[in-house]
């Protein structure tokens, strides 16, 4: 007896021989990322225009202290009092969790646990917290995007649940555009569960055209540059 | 049954909203009668294609990546159970359970099937055309599992008990007022909480986290599958994809078999393309790749797992009409990521609407989809809705040549004799006639006079018969008193005597 795997293969094997299918002759690889496109005059500028013109904003700090100043503004602006993030190590800004907490902002216990019910009420919990903090493994010039990589200490819902987003960003991350990093970085996929590029706020145009923020996720996306 | 059991039953008491039991001259003369239907339509699929028009302006080698677009699509079909093979084969080793859907009825089973052995009750659920194609939602209900639709769009299509009348833009149909309407009166929003688009959409944000906070399993399409390293690639703008992907247990995503790509880096190329093709974004908001379920700390790295994600992700494969697409001569119509392009810029759709095509697609994709997935029988006017005029296949970001897979099908049509009697008839006599040039010529002559004579002023206001069809809404040219070969004759004389 066959199973339902060899016979949709079966019919898929069949069909090709068949199949009536133009351009399909050509070489591998299709497509190299042509070397004029890859670097513009300023990546840094571009990204922050590209994000700026999504409703993103741009921050620009150089230390620990400017950093969590620039957390702390937004918080309170904000009204909010604790936070989701990723672990300070994934960030890669060593003192962050103190000193945010020092300042009154305090970092909600985030793993989910394995079982239904602690999972739900977990949830539940999360889905208050008024902001969510982040890195970044990546940003992209040509669409003001930033790609986050899930891993330990790296969850998805920091960068989901809450609807002020911040991440914290490395200058020298920018790539040109999402095929320059997926040839430079090919790693990045798969390397978590979920690798995700983000380009702004949260956002739909379902009603009318018309252009609406943070239907789902946050409605508020800040990067923070930093050195 | 309750209130929403079967959405096929309820889309039909929407009497406004649905016609397609109609026929489908009485669908598009519906769509046609209707002027704030086509007002919407012309808004909102003009900003569309300008939106479209512009990033493609905007964007370096544009040309080149649709030629590359194309390729790798064309190759992944060509190699098409190598493909599933390596991609089935990288999903179950990043953790994935698979299964092999023949059919719509077997893909919403085995996804009823996946929420019983997990105890599900309530499902969410990201826009998945897929779905709409197996009838997922009715499936899901009659067993007894509440889904909840939480694109925007689709909310407020499952709400009025309605179908998505475009791929992208799923209630391009109704206004501000219907939306306002339905809150008010399915979910008791107050006249605050629909006063503004903006009011409506955080009242919907509200709603909606309930169900995410809830849910036992979320069900997803998928944009593209990638073959080397089994991931899947979701996009959306609004981030319930990421929610519905995330925050459930377990997670089931529908895959059409074709929807693969070779490596991420091919991923990337399409990527360049689809979101501009749809809406004229550089990117869409969040671009998802999803590989294998939450991963769980070894002993090793002490306990360090990752943070949240789904336990389960069940991906099932589905053929449904598909393989016979694929052997047939429309295959190259399997290389479309949906984009939704091509309605933007088809005069039909623009004046008609996703409605008035009857089917789960609708505009040129949808006139060979529908007839390619489930023969002609059901679906033989689909092809003969266009004029032809190439604009889809233009704007289309792999460049499926849709007219010519318009007219294989509308030669299919008449090699099936699905045509009506009196065209065939027609065609027979036209092509007698035709093949005798001395019949032809006297024919023609006599045609001339006859037109002459009916149509002074050149312009045939009604015709007889079944070809009053032609002028019920436009007047047909007359035929000209003098054939062609009677104005050239002359005419070619004196050229030879000038030379
Ligand atoms: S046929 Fe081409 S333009 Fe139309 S939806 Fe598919 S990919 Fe887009």
């Amino acid at each position: 007896m066959t199973n339902s795997r060899d016979r949709v293969l079966g019919a898929v094997r069949d069909a090709l021989l068949r199949a009536e299918l133009p351009h399909s002759s050509a070489d591998r690889p299709f497509y190299a990322v042509p070397p004029e496109a890859t670097g513009a005059e300023d990546p840094i500028e571009q990204f922050a225009q590209a994000l700026v013109a999504l409703a993103g904003e741009v921050h620009h700090a150089h230390s620990l202290a400017t950093i969590s100043d620039t957390i702390i503004g937004i918080a309170r602006a904000s009204g909010a009092s604790s936070y989701l993030s990723w672990n300070e190590d994934a960030i890669e800004c060593a003192g962050l969790v103190d000193t945010l907490t020092s300042r009154g902002l305090h970092r909600m216990a985030y793993d989910l646990p394995f079982d239904q019910h602690g999972r739900d009420e977990r949830i539940r919990v999360l889905a208050q917290v008024g902001i969510g903090v982040t890195g970044a493994d990546a940003a992209l010039a040509d669409s003001g995007a930033i790609v986050l990589a899930s891993g330990p200490g790296r969850g998805r819902l920091a960068s989901l649940l809450p609807p002020v987003h911040i991440a914290v960003v490395k200058r020298d991350r920018i790539f040109p555009s999402l095929p320059a990093l997926l040839v430079a970085r090919p790693d990045l996929v798969g390397a978590g569960s979920n690798l995700v590029a983000i380009a702004g706020p949260s956002r739909t145009a379902d009603i009318e055209m018309t252009l609406t923020h943070g239907v789902h996720g946050p409605k508020h996306v800040h990067v923070i540059l930093i050195p | 049954m309750s209130e929403s059991t079967s959405r096929g039953a309820a889309a039909k008491a929407h009497a406004e909203a649905d016609v397609a039991g109609a026929a489908f001259h009485t669908r598009i003369d519906t769509a046609l009668g209707d002027g704030k239907l086509r007002q919407a339509l012309s808004m909102t699929t003009g900003r569309l294609a300008t939106g479209r028009a512009t990033a493609f302006a905007a964007l370096p080698y544009a040309e080149a990546l649709r030629v590359a677009a194309q390729r790798i699509r064309a190759h992944t079909i060509a190699h098409l159970d190598r493909y599933l093979v390596e991609f089935t084969t990288n999903a179950e080793r990043a953790g994935c359970r698979i299964h092999w859907a023949e059919t719509a009825a077997d893909a919403a089973r085995m996804v009823v099937e996946i929420a019983r052995a997990s105890g599900v009750s309530l499902a969410v659920k990201s826009k998945s055309m897929l779905s709409e194609e197996i009838e997922l939602n009715s499936a899901l209900e009659s067993a007894g599992i509440r889904v909840v639709e939480t694109d925007l769009g689709e909310f407020v299509v499952q709400l009025a008990g309605d179908r998505p009348s475009h791929i992208i833009a799923p209630i391009v149909h109704r206004r501000r007022e219907d939306v306002a309407a339905l809150f008010r009166e399915k979910l008791g929003a107050t006249d605050e909480e629909v006063a503004t688009i903006p009011a409506m959409t955080a009242f919907a944000r509200k709603t909606l986290r309930d169900q995410f906070v809830g849910a036992g399993m979320g069900v997803s399409g998928v944009n593209l599958a990638v073959a080397d390293t089994g991931s899947l690639c979701l996009v959306t703008n609004e981030g319930n994809g990421r929610l519905t992907t995330t925050l459930p247990r377990v997670h089931v995503a529908l895959l059409g078999l074709e929807r693969l790509v070779p490596t991420s880096a091919d991923l990337s190329v399409v990527l360049q393309l689809l979101a501009r093709s749809a809406t004229g974004q550089a990117m869409p908001v969040y671009t998802n790749v999803l590989t294998g379920p939450r991963r769980r700390g070894s002993a090793a790295d002490a306990g360090g797992g990752e943070p949240d994600g789904p336990d389960q992700l069940h991906i099932v494969i589905v053929d449904n009409g598909r393989t016979r697409l694929l052997g047939s001569e429309l295959a190259e119509i399997l290389y479309c990521v949906r984009c939704g392009a091509c309605l933007n810029v088809c005069p039909v759709y623009r004046q008609i609407g996703g409605h008035a095509y009857g089917g789960v697609y609708p505009g040129p994709v949808g006139s060979v989809v529908m007839p390619g997935l489930e023969g002609l029988g059901a679906w033989s006017e689909l092809p003969q809705a266009s004029s032809l005029c190439g604009a889809c296949r233009d704007v289309c970001p792999v460049r499926i040549d849709l007219p010519r897979l318009l007219l294989k099908l509308r030669a299919q049509a008449v090699r099936q004799s699905l045509g009506p009697a009196w065209l065939r008839l027609g065609m027979r006599i036209f092509a007698a006639v035709a093949t005798r040039p001395a019949v032809y010529r006297h024919v023609g002559n006599l045609v001339g006079r006859i037109g002459a004579a009916v149509a002074p002023d050149g312009w045939l206001t009604r015709l007889p018969g079944p070809l009053a069809a032609w002028t019920q809404s436009r007047d047909f040219p007359a035929p000209a008193a003098k054939s062609f070969t009677q104005s050239w004759r002359p005419k070619r004389g004196a050229e030879r005597t000038r030379r």
